[in-house]
């Protein structure tokens, strides 16, 4: 029989029986993880598929995390309510982040502005107490779904795990589709895509604000996972982790999304104990994979079989 | 209120010279190789660590440990290009920005392995002073500042304008295949440029770690005060670089005292920010943006 892609249904599949074999601890880091997937997932749209520069990624997670809280705090929304809301002001924020790039910014101008952006967003945490808690952080509420609160992680591993593949399900669509072609075009050569009538400055639009309402989204969830919130979270030790997840997995690649979250996401947890050592690590990885593995481990397991081979991506 | 004028303009500039040399070391980078160090800043502080390491754990005196500590980071960007950024020169921008993240991030790492997060305070090589003239005071450390970056950038500009091995670099930054079809060695001068690169912003870390208190973050802070100061300048111009540090060191001043004191964090930001939304060459910069 030959295998196609329908296998990877299994994977959530398989995922299911989890809760039942771990502990609460490791649970926890399991739902770190598919928190993570939404993240890389929604920062490799922009940085590997447009092929931009853009350091907003931890601006928008902040962003969404913040969102998700402050309706919860400030208006009673109940969590669940409040995910499509947070994916919502993360596009609005993508929107944003895209204004330079629309006013012809690119390279490391854009990086350079983003970056700044994402300071910007961490001062303005600090800065507002009234609603984020200052630097004291924001403590968020118990996540609850249709009135049911989500007590134990394993709850909240099953929502998120519903999340997750509608995310990952969502984009890869969005990637196979017209626009998700426009955008390799563009990375490729953005003068050559403008030339072909592709409206490129659109697709920078587009690209950022899908990219900020899926980070937003997994803000929601990290903020549902953590229970709170403090703006040391969204520094630039989470930027290296965003950037080690989708350059270890591989660029551009949502499978290396997926795979980066997963290898990568449980190291911090693993070295808390020596503060520095992730970054350091980190910081080691990414130049070795760039060295060595520019295109990810995504590109080993394409080829091992052809099924981990995103369709969208020709390799050359 | 405005008697307070001059006094801001003092203080302003001293600590804009130390933005300027910081941006300067990082346009000589760029001129050269036209690759932005993302992890400039963390060499920068790095640069004032070293001196600490070397007055501290090997009880040297602050010059030669100054000097020791300016040769080993001259060396670390030597070997740090020829090692990481030349094998990928010609790959896309994106992997090179990276590669200068993840450096940045594995020194910050290092530093936060030894000395934890807590702040640290480098030794001073001099007792402070205070200097009072028309109306205004001076610090010791201000005046030192104001020297040596006078005397680092009639050096760089002796270098650039007037040596064979200036016109090699400008050589290069015009184009690196062509200089290397007229003989010049591009990888070795690059390494050359990277050390001295390096060389140069740790002096700035060094002079930032007799006014901060050194704490492994300090990095970021001192890239986006490097980086707004060549954004507002204009990317590539040595004047620029200059120009565009000793404004931001005035305006964080003058903001901070006549508006809101958030303005002294949020200035660089807001730099970056308005300068490339509204003239994104900057001052005296060329050719920012792509338009189609």
């Amino acid at each position: 029989m030959k295998l196609t892609r329908s296998v990877f249904w299994l994977l959530p599949l398989a995922a299911l029986a989890l809760p039942l074999l771990v502990n609460p601890y490791h649970q926890y880091v399991i739902n770190l993880i598919l928190v993570y997937v939404v993240v890389g997932v929604g920062f490799n749209i922009v940085v590997g598929n447009l092929g931009q520069l853009a350091f907003s990624n931890v601006a928008f997670f902040g962003i969404g995390a913040y969102a998700s809280a402050i309706f919860t705090t400030q208006l009673g929304v109940p969590w669940w309510l409040t995910v499509v809301p947070a994916g919502a002001v993360g596009a609005i924020a993508g929107c944003a982040a895209s204004i330079p790039a629309l006013r012809g910014v690119r390279l490391f101008y854009l990086a350079i502005m983003t970056l700044a952006f994402g300071e910007l967003m961490r001062w303005s945490y600090i800065r507002t107490p009234s609603l984020t808690g200052g630097s004291m952080g924001l403590t968020v509420p118990p996540a609850e779904l249709f009135g049911q609160v989500l007590e134990s992680e394993a709850q909240k591993f099953y929502v998120f795990l519903v999340i997750v593949v509608v995310v990952v399900v969502a984009v890869g669509r969005l990637l196979e589709s017209r626009i998700g072609r426009a955008f390799l075009a563009i990375k490729n050569d953005e003068r050559a895509a403008a030339a072909m009538a592709v409206p490129t400055g659109r697709y920078f639009v587009l690209a950022f604000a899908s990219s900020g309402f899926v980070v937003g989204v997994g803000g929601a969830m990290y903020a549902a996972l953590v229970g709170h919130l403090s703006p040391e979270a969204f520094d630039l030790v989470q930027l290296i982790l965003h950037f080690a997840i989708i350059m270890v997995g591989g660029l551009g690649s949502l499978v290396g999304s997926i795979l980066g979250a997963v290898l990568i996401t449980a190291t911090p947890e693993l070295f808390r104990d020596w503060p520095g050592f992730e970054e350091l690590m980190f910081g080691v990885v990414i130049v070795l994979v760039i060295l060595f593995l520019p295109r990810g481990l995504a590109s080993l397991l394409a080829k091992v079989h052809p099924i981990f081979r995103d369709r969208y991506l020709r390799e050359d | 209120m405005l008697s307070l004028l001059p006094q801001l303009l003092v203080s302003g500039i001293a600590i804009g010279m130390l933005y300027a040399l910081i941006a300067l070391s990082m346009t000589i980078l760029y001129r050269a190789t036209t690759v932005v160090n993302f992890g400039h800043g963390d060499l920068v502080m790095a640069g004032a660590y070293m001196v600490l390491i070397f007055v501290i754990n090997a009880t040297l005196p602050f010059l030669p440990a100054l000097l020791l500590s300016l040769a080993v980071l001259f060396g670390f960007g030597y070997l740090l290009h020829r090692a990481f950024i030349w094998p990928i020169i010609s790959g896309p921008h994106l992997g090179l920005a990276m590669m200068a993240i993840a450096i940045g991030y594995a020194v910050r790492g290092l530093v936060r392995l030894e000395y934890g997060s807590e702040m640290t305070k480098m030794p001073r090589p001099f007792e402070e002073q205070f200097f009072f003239a028309f109306n205004t005071v001076m610090t010791l450390d201000e005046i030192t500042f104001c020297v040596v970056v006078v005397v680092m950038l009639a050096a760089s500009w002796f270098v650039f304008a007037r040596t064979r091995f200036g016109r090699i670099v400008q050589a290069m930054f015009q184009t690196q295949r062509g200089a290397s079809l007229v003989g010049i060695d591009v990888r070795r001068f690059n390494n050359l440029i990277w050390g001295a690169g390096c060389a140069l912003g740790a002096l700035g870390g060094v002079m930032l770690g007799l006014i901060l208190v050194l704490d492994p973050d300090a990095g970021v802070w001192t890239l986006l005060r490097g980086f707004a100061a060549m954004t507002l300048g204009g990317f590539g111009s040595l004047y620029g670089a200059v120009v565009g540090g000793l404004v931001i060191g005035v305006l964080e001043k003058v903001l901070g005292t006549y508006v809101s004191t958030a303005f002294i964090d949020i200035t660089c930001y807001l730099v970056i920010i308005v300068v490339l939304l509204v003239r994104p060459r900057g001052l005296f910069g060329q050719h920012a943006t792509l338009r189609i």
